[in-house]
């Protein structure tokens, strides 16, 4: 038998005799893992998942003609549109707007993309229905109260197409929008039925984009539209993309700080549990140096324990921690969280590093001192 | 030249004047008794012996090197190679078998030969138990036990602290014989004890009252008188 | 005796009671912070979403919400509805006073501005108007603090410039307008000449327009003493199904339904509030802010809630942890109470009674050490003290119990199955 093969025999034994002292400093090392890897995962998630929730402000870049241009031609916004990482985008509805009467009376009606509307604006809150059929439209809360309508009525619109000729058309109201700002005065209609009573101009007004992206990405794709598509001017709404910055912020703050609480006081309470654990085994380490181990042989076998301790409990903490920051993830956000793969590595160094430190308070302070005391002692 | 030799070696622990100006040679193959009440300087004697302690004034000589005046270190190479220690706690290590006990002192050492070990657990006539842990001995086997860890490296001393203190009358009895069987190996042994009947096995006594030696006896009956 | 064998072991065991002492110190403070956090973090993370500026717009009964931007109103570029400027200050009278952290009343006007045929929209209001109010107080407020999104450059007006305004980036582009320059802007047959202070960016609409001290546009407006509207940023608490009843009819509720929907910041209920004090107005909602604060304020306070939970969860094992290894150290000395002839409930009693003096002394120290953890975050964080509640203190205190307990019970029961002469004897 080597030596190698009975140093590895010894903190096998070690590890496995003494089954539920083991399990006690196993149990430490994983919480301690667990909380870190948890914890750090969130931290980084954050951006991503909160960034998802402050898509209820609703667009926060939009597509203006350049100035010059009269209107948004329909080829150069795909053009611009393309331009954006389409897995970041969580709605982009194009607007044409023309004025239009109702019992004589002048109101904005506005065609877009109703159901990349209801995505881009997610904050909209409608009585009644989204439109679902040609013919159905939303109106805004004040015009519902200037010409007494309700989900349900029909009404007659009047107005000039695109070829200066009028038309004069039934719609149905399927729901009222509120939002407290100026949609309130709008008509909204599919693009079909608004191209179908106006004429095809093949151009918009504006379009209104929300993207998942935090305000430095948004502006890179604002300088490449601005590049590639000229008569197409991007604008970013500063409002909600500023906020968004100051808020992320300020929440990653929060949850950083929070974190570094935690671990910290997780890591002391590893770190005591490891010394109380090893506390115990004064009289282990007396005897073997009694036997005549050096100092240097006592510290590297419980540094073998802990080291072993370590990784394991590194492992399961990974493990656990992706789980908890899965639960936090899923119970708060509804959605999974990312797994960061370099913390894995991070963790188990961590848990590796703290079991060991713990360890070597206790077998210094006992390699220290004399054997004899240490064996007579108590 | 003698295999120990203390010259006027004292000890003081704080106002405690554990040992006072000792002078004492052990020959090589003797067996030696140290015996004396509690607080006579006993363990102190056997501490600094074992080089676990360091005298505060005095030369101790053991097989040439004057252990009184070497760094922790050294003391602990010096434990290692020359002495083999039994104690009244028997001190295994829990978490490992009987034949792993006595391996851990070779691992110190040097390497960890199993058959060395077995040969050694057989000596003392535990060849069978080997792999039982200690929980699963009883008080006898575990000191055989530690009687075969200290005999491993074969040490120029085997150095006892009351090694049949925690046993019956049987396992006294088995312990001794060990003992006797050892010395007649030619082996050196001091045990210190305050059982009488221990002492008297051995070949001199040397009896500790307040950190001085009061007086040797040579004894007629023990055992080790045919080894004279 | 059973105290003096209690006093011995906390007295003469000092470094290991010291070590549970400072671990469950450690996890108090822990459980006191983060308690704290999570308690006050609504209250903060709200404060923080005023940066998306108002949320509540007011505006005269039957005024319309669309300005003339897209040529609806033919009319001659003020609307005849207007808000009494001088009631302003009831605004800090209503129930959720408190709530309300800024406002600013704004008249609109439509100003021609010389070789330019088009109307371009002047907006009068306060900047950081200092406002007397009724109670005796006074109160800074105005769209500085509340568009804090914008970019300028120069300079922000002030409420007392006679003769300044500020232009929209995109309005100062389009008439080559620069810091410094004058402007000289007419409504009607009214002439005006302003220094141009400051040139905004804000991302929006409002990038095409000039604004100017509210006295100046009721002057050049003729509407002395009067605004178009008024913009209110307050504090509210996210939407359920009661405020989603109360915002289509208040008084639809029953009566203990209507108390409760009034005395909680609901944004419905402070828009009913603030028709209540401000003469012919309708309060409403601006959804896209009071919606998205909600969520976010929700999530916020769940994530807390949730990250809380578990980390005071991973901190209860670990203490528990601790002290089961701390018991199972003493395995001899109980061995040696047992050989004693002690029965398995006085010994069981004398350990518990230790760890929980112990716990006490922890829980105490650790209580004060979190309200110092609780402020750092705050401070670092929001740049605001936590609000301390005392609601912590028996939640903490039921948890060092628990902890302890918890801790404590297995290693016990470990040890009273331990038989004393195994212990005694050869390990």
């Amino acid at each position: 038998m080597t030596k190698r093969s009975m140093y590895f025999k010894m903190i096998a034994s070690s590890l496995i005799r003494r089954r539920s002292r083991m399990f006690v400093a196993l149990l430490a090392v994983a919480v301690g893992a667990t909380i870190l890897s948890g914890l750090v995962t969130i931290y980084y998630d954050i951006p991503r998942q909160m960034g998802q929730e402050f898509r209820s402000y609703g667009a926060n870049f939009i597509l203006v003609p350049a100035s010059g241009e009269e209107a948004l031609s329909e080829t150069s916004a795909e053009a611009a549109v393309s331009l954006i990482p389409s897995d970041e985008v969580v709605g982009i509805a194009p607007y044409r707007y023309e004025t239009v009467k109702i019992n004589e009376q002048p109101f904005m009606a506005a065609g877009t993309e109703l159901e990349e509307a209801r995505k881009a604006s997610p904050y909209w809150f409608v009585s009644g229905d989204w439109p679902e059929t040609d013919g159905s439209v939303l109106i805004g809360q004040e015009v519902a109260d200037t010409i007494r309508l309700l989900p349900g009525n029909t009404f007659t619109m009047t107005g000039t197409d695109g070829n200066g000729e009028s038309f004069s058309r039934e719609f149905r109201v399927s729901g009222v929008v509120q939002t407290g700002g100026t949609e309130e005065a709008f008509i909204f209609m599919s693009m079909a039925d608004f191209v179908a009573a106006m004429g095809e101009s093949g151009a918009y007004d504006v379009v209104e984009c929300s993207i998942s992206a935090p305000q430095t990405e948004l502006e890179d794709i604002a300088a490449s539209v601005t590049e590639r598509v000229p008569d197409v001017a991007p604008r970013l709404v500063t409002r909600v993309t500023r906020s968004e910055g100051t808020v992320l912020t300020k929440l990653q703050a929060l949850v950083f700080l929070v974190t570094a609480v935690v671990l910290l006081l997780t890591m002391i309470c590893v770190a005591t549990t490891m010394m109380a654990v090893v506390a115990e085994r004064r009289k282990e380490i007396g005897l073997k140096k009694a036997l005549g181990a050096p100092n240097r042989n006592i510290i590297l076998e419980f540094m073998g324990e802990g080291l072993l301790l370590g990784c394991l409990g590194g492992v399961l903490g990974v493990i656990l921690g992706f789980g908890f920051a899965q639960l936090i993830g899923v119970n708060v956000f509804s959605r999974s969280v990312h797994f960061q793969a370099a913390l894995a590595p991070v963790t188990l160094i961590a848990s590796v590093l703290i079991t060991g430190l713990a360890c070597m308070i206790p077998v210094r302070s006992a390699t220290d001192v004399d054997p004899a005391i240490v064996l007579r002692g108590e | 030249m003698s295999l120990l030799e203390i010259r006027g070696i004292s000890k003081i622990y704080g106002n405690v004047n554990a040992l006072r100006n000792v002078d004492m040679t052990v020959e090589q193959g003797e067996w030696l008794a140290v015996m004396g009440p509690s607080g006579s300087g006993k363990t102190t004697m056997m501490n600094i012996i074992g080089c676990m302690d360091k005298p505060s004034e005095g030369t101790v000589l053991l097989d040439g090197i004057d252990i009184s005046t070497e760094s922790a270190r050294n003391l602990t190479s010096i434990r290692r190679d020359k002495i083999g220690l039994i104690f009244q706690q028997f001190h295994l290590i829990n978490y490992l078998t009987a034949l792993e006990n006595v391996m851990v002192a070779q691992y110190y050492h040097s390497m960890p030969d199993e058959k060395e070990a077995l040969q050694a657990l057989d000596r003392v006539g535990l060849l069978a138990r080997a792999k039982h842990l200690p929980s699963q001995l009883s008080g006898g086997e575990q000191q055989r036990v530690c009687i075969a860890r200290a005999l491993i490296n074969y040490p120029m001393l085997v150095l006892a602290d009351e090694p049949t203190g925690n046993l019956d009358e049987a396992n006294e009895e088995i312990v001794l014989d060990i003992f006797r069987k050892l010395h007649e190996e030619g082996i050196t042994i001091v045990v210190v004890t305050h059982d009488p009947e221990v002492a008297q096995e051995a070949q001199r006594t040397v009896i500790l009252e307040h950190g001085r030696i009061a007086r040797i006896v040579v004894n007629e009956s023990g055992k080790g008188q045919e080894g004279e | 005796m059973f105290w003096r064998l209690v006093n011995g072991a906390l007295f003469r065991q000092k470094g290991k009671m010291l070590m549970i002492a400072f671990t469950i110190a450690l996890g108090a403070s822990l459980a006191t912070a983060m308690l704290n956090v999570m308690l006050d973090v609504g209250d903060k993370v709200n404060r923080e979403l005023k940066t998306y500026g108002a949320n509540i717009n007011v505006i005269p009964k039957e005024a319309s919400l669309l300005d003339d931007l897209y040529g609806v109103d033919e009319g001659s570029g003020v609307s005849d509805r207007y808000l009494q400027e001088s009631e302003m200050g009831r605004l800090k009278t209503i129930f959720w006073a408190f709530n309300i952290v800024d406002f600013a009343p704004y008249l609109d006007a439509k100003i021609r501005m010389p070789e330019s045929e088009d109307a371009i929209r002047l907006v009068g209001t306060w900047f950081a108007n200092r406002l007397e109010l009724p109670t005796g107080e006074s109160l800074d407020t105005g769209i500085r603090n509340m568009k804090s999104w914008w970019t300028v450059d120069g300079e922000w007006l002030s409420d007392g410039d006679t003769d300044a305004a500020m232009v929209g980036r995109l309005l100062a582009d389009r008439a080559g307008l620069s810091v410094g320059d004058r402007l000289s802007v007419s409504l009607g047959d009214k002439e005006r000449n302003l220094t141009v202070k400051g040139i905004f960016d804000a991302g929006s609409e409002e990038d095409e327009r000039v604004y100017v001290p509210l006295p100046i546009a009721q002057e050049m407006a003729g509407r002395a003493g009067l605004v178009t509207g008024v913009e209110v940023s307050a504090l509210t608490t996210p939407d359920n199904e009661l405020s989603r009843r109360a915002a289509q009819n208040p008084n639809s509720l029953s009566v203990k339904d209507w108390e409760t929907w009034y005395c909680t910041a609901y944004v419905s209920a402070i828009c009913y509030q603030i028709e209540e004090v401000l003469t012919d107005s309708v309060a409403k909602p601006i959804r896209q802010v009071a919606e998205s604060e909600g969520a976010i304020l929700e999530k916020t306070q769940l994530l807390m809630l949730l990250i809380t939970v578990l980390s005071l969860a991973g901190a209860a094992l670990g203490i528990s942890n601790l002290v089961t290894a701390s018991v199972m150290e003493r395995s001899r000395e109980i061995g040696l109470l047992k050989a004693l002839g002690a029965n398995n409930a006085p010994i069981s009693w004398l350990v518990l009674t230790e760890i929980l003096i112990t716990g006490v002394i922890g829980g105490v120290i650790g209580y004060f050490v979190g309200l110092g953890f609780a402020q750092i975050i705050g401070q670092t964080v929001f740049d605001a003290a936590i609000n301390i509640k005392p609601m912590v203190i028996p939640l903490v205190a039921i948890l060092v119990f628990l902890v302890t307990l918890a801790g404590s019970i297995p290693s016990i029961r470990l040890l009273l199955s331990l038989r004393p002469a195994e212990v005694l004897h050869g390990r």
